[in-house]
């Protein structure tokens, strides 16, 4: 019976139906394969490998992107960046969604005090520059990848926490909350039962929204010297060096950099439309809605 | 028709003007990095302030202008003191006919004669803790009977007339000092700035405001001092006759810097110091020729040489590299109480076998440096050019050491915590560097980018494990590289390996009380065969530093350690006309 509905829903046939989406569904697939098959050391090994004697080779048939500093290949250095890049991604995106699902949720739910406890803080976080607070908070944390995806999370979470509480709010009022309210439904059936169900596509589309900014501002960290720790492979790193290498000549840290950063955050933003699209009744194309 | 006539005129006056002033400037447009903050003597103790002090105030002795390795020669005193054959008593005689520059502080605004007394009154001035003197290290315990005035100067039980046992003056030129124990590095610190003559009557008329009144003996006099500016600097009238040295290196003859020989200094009218703390306007000023010599800065390197050498549109406008091998030493410290580090010596000397210093030369000072065989660089009594030391490049070796260690690929070995002295690109990449080397061995290390108090506070509280540093000469002795590993001195002092080793210090107790002799050769070599055996520290690499200067700068030779150089340079008028123009 599931997939059925799961088959016939207008939501994936709209998303299924638009070329867009799926390109870019297959461009983030395509980073994901390249970040597990290189974690399991199937492809770009030799990401580690120095030689000296080949320091700053310019790109050529045998390294797409050139080498850098060490004689490394800026490429497999790249490619290895994309595990780092995900995995900031993926874990700070998800800590940030569950804070700003569970922080919304009981704000709007609940209101009184403990709303204004939750507006409290978040318009105090929310006060503070970004970029100086998830500096302040990877400082306090020091370097490392675990800390960085924590500063990334804990700092993420207000503009879903502020959508998903003007949600509840709205929905607790109608009906059907009502109706599950009077045949004796408790809080958490309520709230985990009814409404997070129909609040749940606001969670997708800022999934992907603070994903991205979850990878530029990796990339930003690592470029301050405040990211991952030195030696793992990571864009902004590889930026970093290219501050030294530009004046020389040598673009080619700075391209591979960009160029991967670009394709998978042009991938997420174009994925991020088209979820909207398909999830948002109200975001719907004239022409999508005539069909 | 007449307003253009005017403006011709005056157009062509003012290209005339222009290309005059061009032609006849002989100023010396030398430059700081850093701002200064006053010209007191007792209180210079960074190099910036140094450099501005010693144009201005003299000491007895300062280092010949040329020669290499530095070597001591009177200043203000006649000739080298005679010390008793106890060493604790040091006789000086100062050179007559000195006078101080014109001040309104003396009768009829004369500078008067430079005595004996005007030591004894400027070393009690250094002594006097009100001061608070930063250079009050310099005589700290070594001369009779002045740490016992300070402490009742500051009860107020004495003042500046009372005498001191170890302080005295024979007659009006000479100067008899008694030392508390010998200690043979004594005339060395009488070249230090805080130790030079000011007069008393300035001091006492200025007051507060002494540090902005320099009056010393010096070649040059205060013109005008603009604070995070510049300093204008004028030749003094009332200066003796000292003339340039008719001696030097063989190098010196070949870049003429021995025409000027016999010539009495100084030899510019006028010098501009311009206070440029930030690295890339001093370099536009310097490419603009609007500063005679510079620095540098790291990322503009490759604007200059082409690898190695200078690149040809910079060796067309004239512009010269001066090469100066720093007193310095970089290394890896390890830090001795390391519970595995510290008691593991095969582990530490695999770990000195598998860094590739050249590379690192090559890699990081653009193979600017001359690899490191022991703390001491080049020039110090003990280096010694055929000395290599035992534990060098050799990974084969490095792998067999670990296995002697118990860690046979880096097995059973934790990841150690590697301090970098800041959060640059270059010292994260230096990290990175030392990382794969070391992987190599199987030893894994966690690089922690840290500033310079974090560092600092790090290496005083014993917590780094790993660190990487440099330790630049204070004074041109060996001793001040050995005291690095001498156990009294560990951590807060300056020996953060916290190494001890009682054999070492035996030798260096006994080092430091002798004279140059072979004997104290002997010992330093000992010394330093000791060290690079258990390897509390791998010595990377003594740098070399590549200072540019405009192509009309005669005689530019600055060293560490020689900081009354402006009196020695000179602007060639014939070629500054010809090369500006091509700036």
């Amino acid at each position: 019976m599931k997939s059925s509905v799961l088959k016939t829903h207008p939501s994936l046939n709209r998303l299924c139906h638009n070329p867009v989406a799926l390109f870019s569904a297959l461009m983030i697939s395509l980073y994901l394969a390249l970040a597990l098959f290189s974690a399991l050391g199937w492809i770009a090994t030799d990401f580690q490998t120095i030689a000296n004697d080949r320091s700053y080779q310019p790109p050529s048939w045998e390294y797409w992107f050139g080498t850098d500093l060490f004689g490394r290949n800026v490429l497999s250095r790249a490619i290895h960046a994309t595990q780092t890049a995900l995995l900031v991604g993926l874990f700070s995106t998800t800590l940030a969604t569950v804070l700003g699902l569970f922080f919304g949720s009981l704000a709007g739910y609940f209101g009184g005090r403990t709303d204004d406890l939750v507006v409290w803080l978040y318009t105090t976080i929310d006060s503070i520059p970004y970029i100086l607070l998830v500096s302040a908070f990877a400082f306090m944390l020091g370097q490392g990848i675990l800390n960085l995806l924590i500063a990334l999370g804990l700092t993420s979470w207000i503009q879903l926490c502020r959508l998903v509480r003007s949600e509840f709010m709205k929905h607790k009022a109608q009906d059907y909350v009502q109706a599950a309210k009077a045949l004796g439904a408790g809080s958490r059936r309520q709230i985990f039962r009814h409404i997070l169900p129909n609040v749940f596509h606001i969670a997708l589309i800022q999934f992907s929204l603070i994903f991205v900014n979850a990878i530029k501002i990796e990339v930003i960290l690592s470029y301050l010297g405040l990211g991952v720790e030195p030696g793992t492979p990571s864009w902004g790193m590889m930026i970093d060096d290219a501050k030294l290498e530009l004046h020389q000549g040598v673009w080619w840290n700075l391209g591979a950099a960009t160029f991967f950063m670009f394709f998978l955050i042009l991938s997420v933003n174009l994925l991020n439309d088209s979820l909207r699209d398909a999830l948002d009744p109200k975001w719907h194309r004239p022409t999508s809605s005539k069909n | 028709m007449k307003v253009l006539g005017i403006l011709v005129v005056i157009m062509v006056s003012l290209v005339s003007c222009t290309k005059k002033s061009q032609v006849n400037d002989d100023t010396i447009y030398g430059v700081i990095d850093a701002n200064i903050k006053g010209l007191d003597p007792i209180q210079a103790a960074d190099n910036y302030m140094i450099k501005a002090v010693s144009q201005i105030y003299e000491g007895l002795y300062h280092y010949h202008y040329l020669k290499r390795p530095l070597q001591l020669e009177p200043q203000l005193a006649e000739s080298l003191p005679t010390i008793s054959p106890d060493g604790l008593t040091y006789t000086i005689k100062i050179k007559k006919g000195v006078y101080f520059q014109d001040h309104e502080a003396f009768p009829a605004r004369k500078g008067r004669e430079l005595t004996a007394h005007d030591f004894i009154y400027s070393w009690k001035r250094l002594a006097d803790a009100s001061h608070k003197a930063t250079g009050w290290w310099v005589f700290d315990g070594r001369i009779q009977g002045l740490n016992e005035w300070r402490q009742e100067l500051s009860q107020g039980k004495v003042n500046y007339d009372s005498p001191i046992s170890g302080l005295t003056a024979k007659d009006k030129y000479t100067l008899e000092i008694k030392l508390t124990k010998a200690f043979p590095l004594f005339e060395i610190m009488l070249a230090l700035p805080p130790t030079f003559a000011v007069a008393r009557e300035v001091v006492e008329k200025t007051g507060n405001e002494f540090l902005n009144h320099p009056v010393g003996t010096g070649p040059f006099l205060l013109k005008e001092w603009i604070r995070n500016s510049k300093i204008v600097l004028e030749a003094n009238p009332n200066y003796r006759t000292e003339l340039y040295p008719n001696e030097g290196e063989d190098v010196d003859r070949e870049l003429s810097r021995l025409e000027d020989a016999g010539k009495k200094l100084p030899l510019a009218k006028k010098v501009v110091i311009q206070i440029m703390p930030e690295r890339q306007p001093m370099w536009l000023s310097f490419a603009r020729g609007e500063l005679d010599h510079a620095i540098i800065p790291k990322d503009n390197y490759s604007q200059v040489f082409n690898g190695k050498t200078l690149r040809e549109d910079i060796r067309k406008k004239g512009i010269q590299i001066l090469n100066q091998p720093r007193p310095d030493v970089t290394f890896i410290g390890i830090n001795m109480e390391h519970p595995i580090l510290g008691k593991n010596k095969y582990l530490r000397q695999a770990m000195a076998m598998a860094i590739n210093n050249q590379i690192s030369i090559d890699t990081f000072y653009n193979g600017r440096g001359i690899p490191a065989q022991s703390p001491l660089p080049p020039g110090f009594r003990g280096y010694k050019k055929s000395y290599k030391k035992p534990y060098d490049f050799d990974l084969q070796r490095a792998q067999s050491y670990m296995i002697k260690a118990g860690f046979p690929d880096g097995k059973g070995l934790p990841t150690f915590r590697f301090e970098l002295t800041n959060a640059s690109s270059w010292s994260r990449q230096m990290g990175e560097f030392l990382q794969q080397q070391w992987a190599q061995i199987g030893i894994k290390i966690k690089l922690i980018p840290n500033n310079w108090p974090q560092f600092d506070k790090k290496l005083k509280s014993r917590q780094a494990e790993i660190f990487f540093m440099a330790w630049t000469a204070d004074y041109p002795d060996s001793e001040n590289f050995l005291q690095l590993f001498f156990s009294k001195n560990i951590s807060p002092g300056p020996n953060n390996f916290n190494f001890v080793n009682r054999d070492y210090d035996q030798m260096y107790e006994k080092m430091s009380l002798l004279s140059p002799s072979p004997e104290r050769l002997a010992l330093i070599r000992k010394m330093v065969q000791l060290v690079n055996e258990e390897v509390p520290a791998i010595f990377l690499l003594h740098r070399v530093f590549r200072l540019p200067y405009q192509g009309w700068l005669r005689n530019y030779k600055e060293y560490p350690g020689i900081n009354d150089f402006y009196q020695y340079l000179r602007i060639d008028l014939e070629r500054k006309s010809k090369l500006k123009p091509k700036l």
